[in-house]
């Protein structure tokens, strides 16, 4: 021992070193205890991972088969898909078959009516003729008058088979579309009103230049149901005035027929394209009621539209439109001159 | 000149009388021979059934042909009138009711000189009747008999 082993420094450094041996041994504990604790915890960690990753695994491969079996159903149903279509196509035709069939009857009707009915409305004229001529002598005035009615009726009845069969030709007949000079056609159909009537005195106005896409056929009878309307119905204005015009709209165009003739009321417009409607007594003014009907189906052939606008004792304008028409062939300077 | 006859081929008895009586009021003389259906008028044509023995160097001056007939109809006789040596010449006229497209069209088709529509009215009906007779027995040319 050294003479200053006993000193009170060199205790007190023994005294702090071996402080800090018992530090040392005690955080080496701590770092075993807490190394061991790592250790542990990797383990569990590995092992959950491992465990995770074997469910992932099962689950892949649930899901591979279930892809598969979904692929499976997938093949089966686009199968049933595709026989549900061929018998969805097969049920088509078949009905497109049906129809034509049905639509090939209505014509054999069509035409049974023209031949059946006409044949004995002919014989009644002329047996009534027969007896006015043959056996007048033995009637009185009275009597002869009601001969004449039976004929007259017959005529009539005549006229509503014949319109009742143009009704149907016009639904029946082939459509071919070209570029229709309406002007034009207007213009003859109005001459042929002037001919059949030339004791009339009617202003009609054409505006010059029109040209449509149509059926020039179909167009024709339209033009002569409507321009035919606005003749009847301004038998009674001194100043009958009918005009023959286009109005644009956006992207479309509606041609109208405008008379000042006896008009009608907005009220019952949903009964005038309807086959047989009249809203004017025949004696007034004669007709079938089938004019506007006729009318009608063709606008609807051309994928158009066809409506009315009227005030009692005013005038009347029927517009239509023609589907698929761009009108883009027109001369739109001439618009508005008279004829 | 002897008159020839008209073959009437009609099936309506009504319409029959009407056509005579207005023959007869528009003065048309000739002797008015009746089919009542398709069959019968092939048989006055051809001289077959009823009609077998007929001397069918004599043919009518003019058919006056309905198209819807009990039996055979009237474009079946028209074809069969003009496949034949000896009646193919005969003016055939056409008088009905139809004026269906389909009907003109196969008339036509087959030959037939004429395509009248029987109008309803009777005095209509009495001057188309005449006017037919007119041309096809008076003014017309008929073709030379094939003795």
């Amino acid at each position: 021992m050294t003479a200053e082993a006993g000193t009170p420094a060199v205790q007190e450094l023994q005294s702090r070193i071996d402080e800090l041996q018992t530090e040392l041994t005690t955080t080496n504990h701590e770092i075993l205890s807490l190394t061991l604790e790592l250790d542990q915890r990797v383990e569990e960690r590995t092992a959950q991972l491992q465990a995770a990753q074997d469910e992932l695994q099962r689950t892949n491969s649930d899901l591979l088969q279930l892809t598969l079996e979904l692929e499976d159903r997938v093949a089966e149903r686009t199968d049933e898909v595709r026989m549900l279509n061929a018998e969805l196509e097969r049920r088509v035709e078949e009905r497109t078959a049906e129809l034509a069939e049905v639509n090939k009857e209505l014509e054999t009707f069509a035409y049974s009516v023209s031949h059946d009915l006409r044949a004995p409305l002919r014989g009644i004229d002329g047996w009534s003729l027969a007896l006015l001529e043959d056996y007048g002598d033995a009637l009185d005035d009275t009597g002869r008058g009601f001969i004449r009615t039976v004929r007259a009726e017959t005529e009539r009845m005549a006229q509503l088979i014949d319109a009742l069969l143009q009704l149907s030709r016009v639904t029946r007949r082939e459509m071919r579309r070209e570029v229709v000079d309406l002007t034009g056609l207007a213009r003859e159909v109005a001459e042929e009103l002037r001919q059949a009537d030339a004791d009339r005195r009617a202003e009609i106005v054409i505006v010059p230049g029109i040209v449509a896409h149509g059926d020039r056929t179909l167009l024709r009878a339209v033009l002569q149901n409507l321009l035919g309307n606005a003749w009847k119905f301004t038998n009674k204005r001194e100043h009958a005035r009918i005009e023959l015009g286009i109005v644009l709209g956006p992207g479309q165009r509606a041609y109208f027929v405008r008379d000042n003739g006896a008009g009608f009321n907005m009220a019952f417009s949903s009964k005038l394209f309807a086959p047989f409607q009249r809203l004017h007594n025949t004696g007034e003014f004669p007709g079938t009621g089938v004019g506007l009907a006729t009318v009608q189906r063709i606008i609807g052939r051309h994928g158009g539209r066809v409506w009315a606008e009227g005030v009692p004792d005013e005038g009347a304008t029927f517009y239509f439109t023609l589907g698929g028409d761009h009108g883009d062939q027109d001369d739109p300077a001439g618009r508005g001159q008279p004829e | 000149m002897e008159t020839r006859m008209i073959l009437l081929v009609e099936d309506n008895p009504s319409d029959v009388d009407l056509a005579r009586r207005a023959l007869d009021k528009k003065g048309v003389l000739n002797e008015l021979v009746v089919a009542r259906d398709g069959q019968e008028a092939l048989d006055f044509l051809f001289g077959t059934g009823p009609y077998a023995g007929r001397d069918t160097a004599v043919q009518p001056a003019l058919v006056l042909l309905d198209l819807r007939l009990p039996k055979v109809d009237g474009l079946t006789v028209l074809g069969r009138v003009r496949a034949d040596e000896g009646t193919r010449k005969i003016p055939v006229v056409i008088l009905t009711t139809s004026d269906e497209d389909s009907d003109l069209d196969a008339a036509y088709s087959l030959g037939a000189n004429s395509f009248i529509r029987k109008p309803i009215d009777f005095e209509r009906f009495a001057e188309a009747l005449s006017q037919i007779g007119m041309y096809w027995l008076v003014l017309n040319e008929p073709p030379p008999l094939n003795r």
